[in-house]
């Protein structure tokens, strides 16, 4: 939102806004128009794409959408369910870890520490993401370092099947996601008015209350921040259930990748990913209602 | 500040198009220079390669060589599909051969300019996949049947069985790979591993689905690691690579061909019609089928070649390796695996199925 | 009070044990004698010194730098300038710019990567380092524009409109006063920009072409060949280069007012 307006008509604006545009126009919106326009299409034996000779019997076949109506029912339906399902435990378990933790190096640490302890956070994830889950899979193997501890503790006797398995692919995109969530509760709980959560104690009501009915609601804006970025990604992602889940569990991502890279399906594979856009912009959408109710926009 | 009004934007779609223009290279006087120019850009699987060998070759002609690695037959068909990728050898398998010369994506040799061809093993010349070998060179064959660890396998290990024995629940790797899945449980059902008969095709789905809460998990790259380190007791994978870590620590893991058959492949070399390089590649070609270069190459990567006046320089422990060099009679079931066409289709949602449940 | 810092802080500090876990793991067997196994056999450098003489990984951290550097000097430019725009002024096809720069962050990548590629196949553009460079221009011009856009919403106009009423050209207010208020913005934009960019594999996966091997791209073959020590060691060189790299942005990085007295 702009400030102190009429001296500055929108016409300033242009000059900075068309690079982005061009960039954008040409190399993002462009190819996934090409994307959309190949998932009306047919796979041709061998992985191309079956020419169209004649493009009004084609509509009328119901071939345009068949790539659609082939993806929505029967297995892919699951696998989408369980991208959801997947996405959303994901997202939660990274909320609930990282308020606490937020909420301690927004408030309760020292302020000069706030930009150390931050930066602790962020810093692991200047490592390669490969490389973080490689460094998972070492730990959870079966002659991995976390059983042999455990077992070497006595803690266990046999070795626990902690790897190739939908527990491993939890951590590997929990872990991968923290910060996201992290950052955006930090911004928001960094704003707090603490003399507010003072007034609500002084009034008499108990911590907990005052957690729910006051942290909680002005908090907000950096929740649904934090839900969008780390709900999207975890949507579309692949590389953590095919190393970490031992390539036994396809999800959304895992299924698009197949299409491009193995079945050779492109029209197939464009179908799917339109709809994991599709979902994901009402999403975004959703959440433009939202901040546009609110007043405020958190992130532009 | 008098600095010229040139609009920042304006200056970097001007930079922006002089870099593509540079990029784009369709020229015959372009064309010539990059046939002679000393470069070569491979496209192979991930253990076919000795660094050395590679090495020698520099040295030898003064050819850069630059490579990127795959683990699957479909990667090389997508990047050479996109018609952008600048590969100037690549190494399909045999059905993918097929592939890529029906959609023209590779050109015919120009055998003229091969002085070496009389060194291969005429047992993997003139297949029906490239008849003549008029796009193909063959480079190295093996088979596709599975590794165990000596101590703790127990079952018919001759035969595909203890891989579908609920007995060995999590104790189980298998490729990830498509056709190599359907190949082993075709051959365990008995039926032919390119049969597009719809209920053999079910039939091996159904038994694939009900392997799978088996298996530890899909691996493609690196199977015979995870044999090594005891995380799979049993692990479905390439000859080669288990033969490679059954070497490092004798005694402790073994390979079968099991009794039912399995796939036997080879794996050619061939060059995509985009490729610039010609004269490094010609020159590459020759120097690879040069018996003693190819037995370094063998000794290197523990994969058979199908250069036949190699094998005196090979290593005898190699040469012996029933694992390396299987015997005949090891070989009677073994099929090549073949394109089914349409079929793979089915296939294809089959094994979606498969890895959805 | 008083018991609840001492439980958060003991929470906060078991969060920090589970993200620094695998890196702590990464750095301590790049020491390891071991090439494979969970077992520590003994210190030894001699994976950090094979790594002076491993090509494949030296290339592609020169490929990882040229397309971070490139990338990040130019989506830094136009994400600026656009955070710019949306802070300032009020103009016709706003909403269409904010969506415009929310959809390469909420797209999945692998749905850019698949476009880009077929993209690419279709102007018959060769993939090379350049064709990465552009991907990576692609997603990351939304990076800088959300954090120089929040840098701005705490920006005071008055000081930009102050140095107009003395006379200065709109050019000189650009460089003189807004841009010294907004660098620690533009900083940490670029700073993000380029740690996704190197640490950037199913884009570049698609649109990287032979010889245009970047870190995450090789360390993937790597991964999936056999993992020596080696990986351990490049990654913690990585580590240690990037904290120096932020500690050294920190320092140089003067508060907004400062720049201002001289």
């Amino acid at each position: 939102m702009s400030r102190g307006g009429a001296d500055r008509t929108g016409r300033a604006a242009l000059p900075l806004v068309l690079p982005a545009w061009i960039a954008l126009g040409i190399f993002f919106l462009l190819p996934l128009a090409i994307l959309f326009v190949i998932s009306f299409g047919q796979r041709a034996t061998y992985g191309d794409l079956k020419p169209i000779s004649d493009l009004w019997t084609y509509i009328a076949s119901g071939k345009l959408l068949a790539q659609y109506a082939r993806s929505l029912h029967g297995i892919y339906l699951q696998i989408f369910w369980r991208s959801l399902w997947m996405a959303v435990v994901t997202t939660v378990l990274c909320l609930v870890m990282s308020y606490p933790i937020a909420y301690y190096i927004a408030v309760t640490a020292p302020a000069r520490k706030r930009n150390l302890l931050l930066g602790l956070v962020v810093i692991p994830f200047w490592t390669s993401f490969l490389i973080r889950t490689y460094a998972w899979m070492f730990l959870l193997r079966t002659e991995g370092l976390i059983n042999r501890v455990l077992m070497g503790l006595n803690i266990t006797s046999q070795p626990m099947e902690l790897l190739y398995n939908n527990f491993a692919v939890l951590i590997g995109l929990v872990y991968g996601e923290l910060p996201f969530m992290i950052l955006p509760l930090y911004a928001s709980l960094e704003k707090l008015d603490l003399s507010l959560l003072e007034a609500s104690a002084d009034l008499g009501a108990p911590r907990s209350s005052t957690f729910w009915r006051v942290t909680v609601p002005l908090t907000m804006p950096g929740i649904v921040a934090g839900i969008i970025l780390v709900f999207v990604p975890s949507l579309g992602q692949f590389i953590v259930s095919d190393l970490l889940g031992g390539a036994r569990t396809i999800l959304a991502g895992n299924l698009i990748q197949n299409q491009f890279a193995v079945a050779r399906n492109k029209p197939f594979g464009a179908a799917i990913a339109f709809e994991l856009t599709a979902a994901v912009l009402l999403l975004l959408y959703a959440y433009t209602r939202y901040t546009r109710r609110r007043g405020e926009d958190v992130l532009l | 500040m008098s600095r010229p009004r040139v609009p920042a934007w304006a200056a970097a779609i001007a930079l922006l198009g002089a870099a593509l223009a540079c990029a784009r290279r369709d020229d015959p006087a372009a064309i010539a220079a990059a046939a002679a120019e000393k470069r070569l850009n491979l496209y192979i699987w991930s253990a076919y390669m000795p660094q050395d060998v590679l090495d020698d070759f520099t040295k030898q002609t003064g050819i850069a060589v630059r490579y990127d690695l795959y683990d699957s037959n479909e990667s090389v068909l997508a990047k050479l599909q996109s018609g952008v990728a600048d590969y100037d050898l690549v190494v399909p398998s045999d059905y993918m051969v097929r592939i890529l010369i029906h959609l023209k994506l590779v050109k015919p040799l120009e055998k003229g300019r091969l002085h070496n061809l009389g060194n291969l093993d005429p047992r993997f010349l003139d297949k029906t996949f490239d008849p003549g070998n008029r796009y193909s060179i063959p480079y190295v064959w093996g088979t596709t049947g599975y590794g165990y660890n000596v101590a703790r396998a127990r079952g018919a290990l001759d035969s595909w069985a203890p891989l579908f024995d609920p007995a060995n629940k999590g104790q189980i790797l298998m490729l990830d790979d498509m056709r190599e899945c359907f190949s082993a449980a075709l051959k365990f059902l008995g039926k032919s591993i390119n049969t597009t008969n719809p209920a053999d095709l079910k039939a091996a789905a159904d038994l694939l689905k009900k392997q799978k809460p088996l298996v530890k998990t899909y691996n493609s790259s690196d199977f015979e690691h995870i044999l090594a380190s005891g995380d799979v007791i049993y692990a479905h994978g390439y000859n080669g690579q288990i033969a490679k870590v059954a070497a490092e620590e004798p005694g402790k893991l073994a390979y079968v061909v099991p009794k039912e058959g399995a796939t036997i492949w080879v794996d050619s070399v061939c060059i995509p019609a985009g490729a610039r390089h010609t004269d490094a590649i010609y020159a590459f070609l020759d120097f690879i089928m040069d018996p003693k270069i190819n037995a370094r190459i063998v000794d290197g990567i523990r994969y058979a070649s199908a250069n036949a006046a190699a094998r005196q320089w090979i290593s005898p422990d190699i040469l012996n390796d029933p694992a390396v060099y299987a015997p005949a009679e090891s070989l009677t079931k073994c099929e090549f695996v073949e394109d089914i066409g349409e079929a793979t289709e089915v296939m294809d949602e089959y094994w979606t199925e498969i890895k959805a449940q | 009070m008083r018991t609840k810092g001492r439980f958060l802080r003991a929470y906060a500090w078991l969060v920090y044990a589970f993200l620094y876990a695998p890196i702590a793991i990464l750095v301590i067997f790049s020491f390891n004698r071991a090439s494979q196994t969970a077992v520590w056999q003994g210190f030894t450098l001699e994976w950090y010194r094979s790594l002076g003489h491993n090509e494949l990984i030296l290339t592609a951290v020169r490929n990882s730098l040229i397309v971070g550097l490139a990338a990040t000097v130019i989506a830094t430019v136009i994400g600026t300038l656009v955070a710019l725009a949306l802070g300032r002024y009020e103009f016709r096809g706003q909403t269409f710019t904010k969506n415009l720069l929310y959809l390469p962050i909420i797209i999945p990548e692998i749905v850019v990567g698949a476009a880009l590629v077929t993209f690419f196949g279709v102007v018959a553009l060769r993939l090379s380092l350049l064709t990465v460079i552009i991907a990576h221009v692609v997603f990351s011009i939304s990076y800088v524009a959300i954090v120089v856009r929040a840098r701005l919403s705490g920006f005071d106009r008055s000081l930009e409109e102050a140095a107009l009423d003395l006379g200065a050209r709109p050019m000189q207010t650009f460089w003189r006063v807004t841009l010294p208020l907004i660098l620690p913005g533009v900083v940490s934009g670029a700073l993000l920009v380029f740690t996704v960019s190197i640490d950037d594999y199913v884009i570049t996966s698609f649109v990287a072409g032979v010889g245009a091997t970047t870190l995450p791209l090789q360390i993937y073959s790597m991964l999936k060949v056999g993992v020596t020590p080696e990986i351990n060691a490049v990654s913690t060189l990585l580590l240690v280069v990037t904290i120096a790299l932020i500690a050294a942005a920190q320092r140089l990085q003067t508060p907004p007012t400062e720049g201002l007295r001289d």
